[in-house]
């Protein structure tokens, strides 16, 4: 497959994990904030380091900004400045599949296409002002059938698997950040347990892993209990752990670890040795060292993918001495 | 009968223009009665709501080129009106065969101009005014690409003036575009109205990109099993992209853009995942001046630098083959008819407008006498500018190009206007179907077994009530192109 087209779907895959991930976060805080009775501040704040906006925001906002659910929420999901906003992501992964329309499904195109034309609608902007709710859940659930329909109507070749290692990539990111952020902001409130508890639950939801928590565990929350299920459950999607298991996977099958001629050397071993390095410290682990253990899964994560940028997607010149025959 | 509901009720043609559809007294043409009648059953008001979901479908599918002029990169739909333009199966018999002709003819040319140049010694075409064509590549002399064809794709331009005759009114041979719309017209169609293609008996259209891909395989340097072709795009901010993607996925190829081939030992690689692939069959949709820096412009940072000589080398197809303007020239244009009796010792099947060519002293004079009468164009622009309309123009228009013609005489030629054929067409502000005028682009596939036209085209239409300009550029739009199944077939 050429370089160049796996490289727009590697980052199809990662806007679209992206957009999803944001809504999710943001439906759900904004759900905490109505019942949880904390300061707005404690509330929102996170969201915005989550997505790595902080400084952007407060100097386009200001510093009190953090404390308004509404302004965070537009910047968010519609500001056309913030590369990390909903409406952004969704143009990015439209723009993304539009460069590579012969590649993508058709179904996956049309389904991209018209949620992104949605997005830009005014009837989003209306749902967002009537139906909040509503909003959220559709960008989620469009991007999850997104996801369902390019497995269901692609070939499952090389571009499935690059626009999956970007999803899976990206989520194993998305989950590291979310849990390292909130257990950060979580600990130094000091807050009475039931809003803590209330808190974790809240986090569990935004990774869509409340009810397999609770059917896990049942019903034991604990913060050390949520942050283990997060980082190390074999059995959950969105775990930091089943992500990046699931993308070693994914690039096994682009570049069989056998076929040792084949480029992306690097990017396989960095992949599975993160992976194997993740799933190695579940025994014996405290939540002591989960900030650590984040930090290195987030760092990491963005270093692999600037490898196979290198390797793999055409980031780099290539010369044909190296050509497989063919 | 249309009753008085029906779309076509109060239809009137157009004094003094052929109407593709109906009859100088608002019959239906006996060939297309049962589609018209099944088009027609709809009133204004169904009407309006199929063309209505036609634009949805088309935008929805991205059917869609992009406005240069927008940094937003807004895209916008080709303007498509629903009533289907019509032709009976005898007329297209006769159309196919023409132009299948004129593309044989062509071909020779080309090979002997880039060859022997047998024609110019004989002196059946002037030397001075073909090797003064801008798009003459005197450095290409002597390739003979791979498989021997030069115009895998050739769009040939017609129109029908009042007595209802088809004329071809230009040569489209390095890369024609619009094929797609072709394609996605027909799908919506089929979606839209159903029946009415059903009564009808339309010829399927959706085989050409399988043509065109047997068609690029069959010119390879290798074996057509072993051939890796592509096709090659300026990018998604091209305003054809939608075409060029469209045709990749269509024909099973890979879409590729010029960084992702190199060249090396004379053969033209494309970076993969998989390290270096070998490159066989380019169908390119780039300019071929901005093919190869190393021969066409040193200044240019675009293109593959040594794909030529891969291409001379014999080691590479390019479709279209480089080199090809020279032969859709507008001052080529008018010795077309000798150069398909010079090479195939046959009369030309289709008939072209007459035209006169300002490099020519006599025609000169004429030209510049009559400006207010003529159409005059400019022989190396496209897409309906550099263009002087005389009868429609202020005289300070005319006045601009006396003075362009005398100064270039080589870059003008000039026809009578003619008064396009019309075809009915939705106005969306009236609610009623009215006469706009129509031209005809047929696609010409040409491999090693020689060339197949594609039953159809792309209609275009002037949307603009008087107008005869039918360029998506300035205002005009495209028609689903309806070429029947003979009686009994």
């Amino acid at each position: 497959m050429i370089s160049r087209v796996a490289d727009h779907c590697f980052w199809l895959g990662r806007y679209l994990e992206r957009a999803e991930s944001t809504a999710r976060v943001l439906g759900v805080t904004r759900n905490l904030a109505l019942d949880a009775g904390l300061n707005p501040r404690h509330v929102w704040l996170p969201v915005i380091i989550v997505a790595g906006e902080e400084e952007p925001f407060q100097r386009r906002l200001g510093a009190g900004a953090a404390e308004d659910g509404e302004r965070v929420q537009e910047y968010l999901t519609w500001e056309e400045d913030n590369p990390c906003s909903i409406k952004r992501s969704l143009a990015a992964a439209r723009d993304n599949a539009r460069s590579i329309r012969e590649v993508v499904s058709l179904e996956t195109w049309e389904a991209l296409n018209a949620l992104y034309l949605w997005a830009g609608s005014g009837r989003a902007r209306a749902e967002w002002r009537d139906d909040r709710h509503s909003f959220y859940r559709r960008i989620r659930t469009s991007a999850q059938s997104l996801q369902g329909i390019a497995r269901g109507t692609m070939l499952h070749d090389d571009a499935l698997h690059f626009i999956f290692l970007g999803v899976l990539l990206e989520r194993a990111g998305q989950t590291a950040r979310i849990l390292d952020v909130h257990h950060h902001a979580f600990r130094s409130l000091g807050a009475h347990d039931v809003v803590e508890t209330a808190l974790w639950l809240a986090l569990l939801r935004a990774c869509s892993g409340f009810e397999p928590f609770m059917k896990q565990l049942r019903g034991r929350v604990s913060p050390d209990a949520v942050a283990r299920f997060l980082v190390f459950e074999p059995l959950f999607p969105r775990s930091v752990r089943f992500s990046l298991r699931a993308a070693a996977g994914r690039l096994e099958r682009i570049r069989p670890p056998a076929e040792e001629e084949l480029p992306g050397t690097e990017s396989y071993a960095r992949l599975r040795a993160l992976a194997l390095w993740v799933a190695s410290r579940q025994k014996d682990f405290d939540t002591a060292g989960l900030h650590e253990l984040l930090t290195r899964v987030v760092d990491e994560t963005t270093e692999i993918a600037s490898v196979m940028g290198r390797e793999l997607l055409g980031c780099a010149p290539a010369v044909a001495s190296q050509a497989a025959t063919q | 009968m249309p009753t008085s509901s029906s779309l076509f009720a109060d239809y009137q043609t157009l004094p003094g223009a052929w109407d593709e559809l109906f009859t100088d007294r608002g019959a239906p043409r006996p060939a297309f009665r049962k589609a018209i009648d099944a088009v027609g059953a709809r009133s204004g008001a169904e009407f309006a709501t199929c063309q209505a979901l036609a634009e949805r479908a088309l935008l929805s599918q991205g059917v869609t080129f992009s406005v240069y002029a927008d940094q937003r990169g807004t895209e916008k739909i080709f303007p498509f009106c629903l009533v289907p333009r019509m032709i009976a199966a005898e007329d297209w018999a006769f159309i196919e065969r023409g132009l299948a002709q004129r593309v044989k003819a062509l071909e020779h040319f080309l090979d002997d101009l880039y060859g022997e140049q047998k024609i110019l010694r004989d002196r059946a075409v002037p030397a001075d005014l073909v090797l003064a064509s801008k798009n003459w590549f005197p450095q290409l002399r002597g390739v003979r690409p791979p498989g021997g064809v030069r115009i895998h794709i050739a769009g040939i331009d017609l129109v029908r003036g009042p007595d209802g005759v088809p004329r071809v009114l230009e040569d489209n041979l390095r890369t024609p575009s619009g094929v797609s719309y072709v394609l996605e017209n027909r799908i919506i169609s089929k979606r839209v109205l159903p029946e009415c293609v059903d009564v009808a008996r339309v010829r399927p259209v959706d085989v050409y990109p399988s043509r065109l891909a047997d068609a690029l395989r069959s010119v390879s340097p290798v074996d057509a099993f072993d051939t890796n072709a592509v096709v090659l795009t300026p990018g998604p901010y091209n305003s054809a992209y939608f075409e060029h993607s469209f045709l990749a996925r269509t024909m099973g190829l890979e879409l590729v853009q010029s960084a992702d081939l190199f060249v090396e030992r004379e053969e033209v690689f494309c970076r993969t995942t998989r390290g270096p692939r070998r490159v066989h069959v380019i169908y390119r949709r780039t300019d071929e001046t901005f093919l190869d820096p190393e021969v066409f412009r040193p200044d240019s940072l675009l293109g593959v630098p040594g794909i030529m000589r891969a291409w001379a080398r014999g080691n590479l197809t390019l479709a279209n083959a480089p080199g090809n303007g020279v032969a859709d020239d507008k001052a080529v244009y008018p010795f077309v008819p000798d150069i398909v009796r010079y090479y195939l010792a046959e009369e030309p099947i289709l008939e072209q407008l007459p035209t006169w060519v300002c490099a020519r002293e006599e025609d000169r004079v004429y030209v510049l006498e009559h400006l207010a009468e003529l159409v005059v164009k400019a022989v190396d622009e496209a897409g309906g500018y550099g263009m002087l309309m005389g009868p429609q123009a202020s005289s300070a228009q005319i006045e601009d190009f006396r003075r362009r013609v005398a100064a270039e005489p080589r870059k003008y030629i000039a026809q009578r206007r003619l008064e396009l054929s019309t075809c009915p067409t939705w106005v969306e502000s009236k609610g009623r179907a009215e006469a706009r005028r129509v031209d005809l682009r047929p696609y010409v596939v040409n491999g090693r077994d020689g060339p197949w036209v594609l039953p159809g085209g792309l209609t275009r239409v002037a949307l603009v009530e008087g107008s005869y300009v039918v360029n998506s550029s300035q205002g005009g739009g495209s028609k689903d192109t309806w070429v029947l199944a003979p009686e009994g077939t």
